[in-house]
């Protein structure tokens, strides 16, 4: 491995006590709250840099919610985000003015299943990628033209492309977009939230190989949120598994898949179909969850 | 002659479909050829618009302007109806109504396709039921309660009366399954329909359509781009490219030892085969 992360290290970033309640509406005229849903329940994990962490679980589990808390896309209900800056200065996004925050965004950044949905669809290649440079005020004229084509370059589009629009683009491509608009910014941790989901297995590899490759060249660590294990396993150093709002279990890659300690663990292995037919699957795994739970 | 059950339940000959789109003619599928035999199941795998839909709605013949069968035959060799060439049938044909009305069921990835959401789970099946077979009201309810439970939903009774939204993915996807299987087809062909769900329930439908296909001896055109369900689920196994089968054979043979560069490309690239990135 190229990038062993060293516990020596102090953390990139420690998440504490984290937990993001919604309320729970009562449907009608006049709605009341009627209870909270408890989308993360209290996450505390450390993150060491140039680390990739995966985070599984099934849908509804609270992965999307965590990723979205810990980059202050919404407000956390409690807990602290302590991220390290490039200046060693260590500071709580959880807990950060919006002023205080936003010269901070750049340096952790997010990736996307479908990075243009929240997008205008007629914003161009060059304005998707170049426009968090804008919005920061970090670059303009020549030097954002430069950047653009740099880092379309570095991702593997073409300087020429900046001109066109997304949905010209195959779902590979379009994910190397969604890429290259994180990337510009220098983060030194990038959020990918099922980056690659949607992507058919050559191009899947094809992107994970980039982001492999990004990560080296530009010292990055990733929390790499899916669903899909068998990308997990395969791309990340250490994984933690949540299940309602919790981690269950978090432990080095090869730990959980060659020895899962906890039951959830095992069972979700367990339902995984192997492309080998002679490594049998677990059919039963959903009455012997809901055993789980009684 | 050859005994007709020894003769295969389906066989697609150098079938072809295309769309003629302004741009030109898409030929999504190009002279594909396969056989299922009685009571097996057979995976049509490949990577997104590899014509592996386009293969599926040609046989039950939903392919709509400006797409259209161009050529090729679809022997669907019915032990109720005798052997009819699906390609060839016309658009109104009593034929094809027969064999969409119960022959050949269809399930889909995203099951409120199947189902309407203005009208409970259970009228939906006994409507089915009502329509195809010689039963009165109380009896296609009854019937329905008992599908409802073949699926493996609990309280089968309860959820005769609920509607679509109110069911978790997993249970409008046994829904599904459960009004396909009411007029007990001879052939089910379903459309990537676990791939929307988590692996526990996804588990739990494979299975399912498995216990269910041994018990009713239906054959089952399984079409998916997850090599892991392939080999979990089917017997033999069909890799699509470009609108063509470039690789036909059982699962243990094509995915311990494929003989085509596109299948070994293919299995290559699955997060798990492949070596660490590192
Ligand atoms: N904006 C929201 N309002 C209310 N509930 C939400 C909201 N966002 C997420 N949730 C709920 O929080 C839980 C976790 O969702 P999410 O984080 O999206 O899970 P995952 O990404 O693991 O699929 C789910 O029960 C979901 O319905
Ligand atoms: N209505 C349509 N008009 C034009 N092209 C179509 C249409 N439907 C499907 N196609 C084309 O047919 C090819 C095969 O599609 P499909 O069978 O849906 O692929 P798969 O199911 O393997 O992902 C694709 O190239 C797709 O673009
Ligand atoms: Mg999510
Ligand atoms: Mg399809």
């Amino acid at each position: 491995m190229t990038h062993n992360p060293s516990p020596a290290l102090s953390p990139l970033l420690s998440v504490r006590g984290l937990s993001k309640h919604f309320p729970v509406m009562s449907r009608g005229f006049r709605p009341k709250v009627t209870g909270v849903t408890k989308a993360v329940d209290d996450v505390s994990f450390d993150l060491a840099p140039g680390e990739t962490l995966g985070l599984v679980g099934e849908s509804g589990s609270g992965k999307t919610t965590t990723a979205r808390c810990i980059l202050r896309a919404i407000e956390p209900t409690a807990g602290q985000v302590l991220f390290r800056l490039p200046d060693g200065r260590t500071v709580d996004l959880a807990s950060l003015s919006d002023r205080a925050l936003k010269p901070l965004r750049q340096h952790a950044q997010m990736v996307f299943q479908d990075p243009f949905s929240s997008l205008n669809p007629r914003m161009t290649v060059g304005d998707i990628v170049g426009e968090p440079l804008v919005i920061h005020r970090l670059a303009r004229g020549p030097e954002l033209a430069e950047r653009v084509a740099e880092t379309l370059r570095r991702v593997g589009l073409k300087p020429e492309h900046r001109v066109r629009y997304p949905h010209a683009f195959s779902g590979g491509q379009r994910q190397r977009i969604g890429i290259a608009r994180a990337l510009i910014m220098r983060p030194s941790l990038i959020v990918c939230d099922e980056a690659t989901s949607a992507l058919d297995v050559t191009i899947q590899a094809q992107v994970l190989d980039l982001l492999k490759e990004l990560q080296a060249e530009f010292r990055l660590t990733y929390l790499f949120v899916a669903h899909n294990l068998d990308v997990v396993r395969n791309f990340c150093d250490r994984v933690a598994v949540m299940r309602r709002g919790k981690i269950v279990e978090l432990a080095p890659t090869a730990r959980i898949f060659a020895a899962p300690e906890h039951p959830y663990t095992k069972l979700l292995l367990s339902a995984i179909p192997s492309s080998d037919p002679d490594v049998p699957m677990n059919f039963g795994v959903a009455e012997e969850l809901a055993k789980l739970d009684r | 002659m050859p005994d007709p059950a020894e003769l295969p339940l389906l066989e697609v000959e150098n079938l072809s479909t295309g769309f003629f789109t302004e741009d030109g003619v898409v030929p999504a599928v190009d002279g594909v050829s396969f056989s299922l035999m009685r009571g097996r199941t057979l995976a049509l795998v490949g990577e997104s618009g590899s014509g592996k839909s386009v293969t599926a709605y040609s046989i039950l013949r939903l392919i709509q302007p400006p797409g259209r069968i161009t050529g090729g035959k679809i022997l669907f060799r019915s032990a109720r109806a005798g052997e009819i060439d699906l390609a060839a049938l016309g658009e109104k044909s009593e034929a094809l109504y027969k064999v969409r009305g119960g022959l050949i069921s269809m399930i889909f990835q995203e099951p409120m396709t199947a189902l309407s959401p203005v009208h409970s789970v259970g009228s939906q099946i006994a409507e089915a039921i009502l329509l195809h077979r010689k039963v009165d009201k109380k009896e296609a309810r009854r019937l329905t309660v008992e599908m409802l439970g073949q699926v493996g939903i609990a309280q089968a009774e309860m959820c005769f009366d609920q509607y679509p939204h109110e069911l978790s993915g997993g249970m409008r996807q046994r829904v599904v399954i459960a009004m396909a299987l009411v007029c007990r087809p001879e052939l089910l062909i379903a459309d990537e329909s676990t791939t929307a769900l988590d692996v526990t329930i996804q588990a739990q439908i494979l299975g399912l359509i498995k216990t269910l296909q041994r018990g009713l001896g239906c054959s089952v055109l399984l079409i998916t781009h997850d090599f892991g369900v392939v080999a979990q689920v089917a017997d033999d196994v069909a890799v699509m490219h470009h609108g063509k089968i470039v690789e036909h054979g059982t699962v243990r043979a094509v995915l311990k030892n494929p003989q085509h560069a596109y299948t070994r490309a293919l299995l290559e690239a699955l997060p798990s085969r492949r070596v660490r990135v590192a």
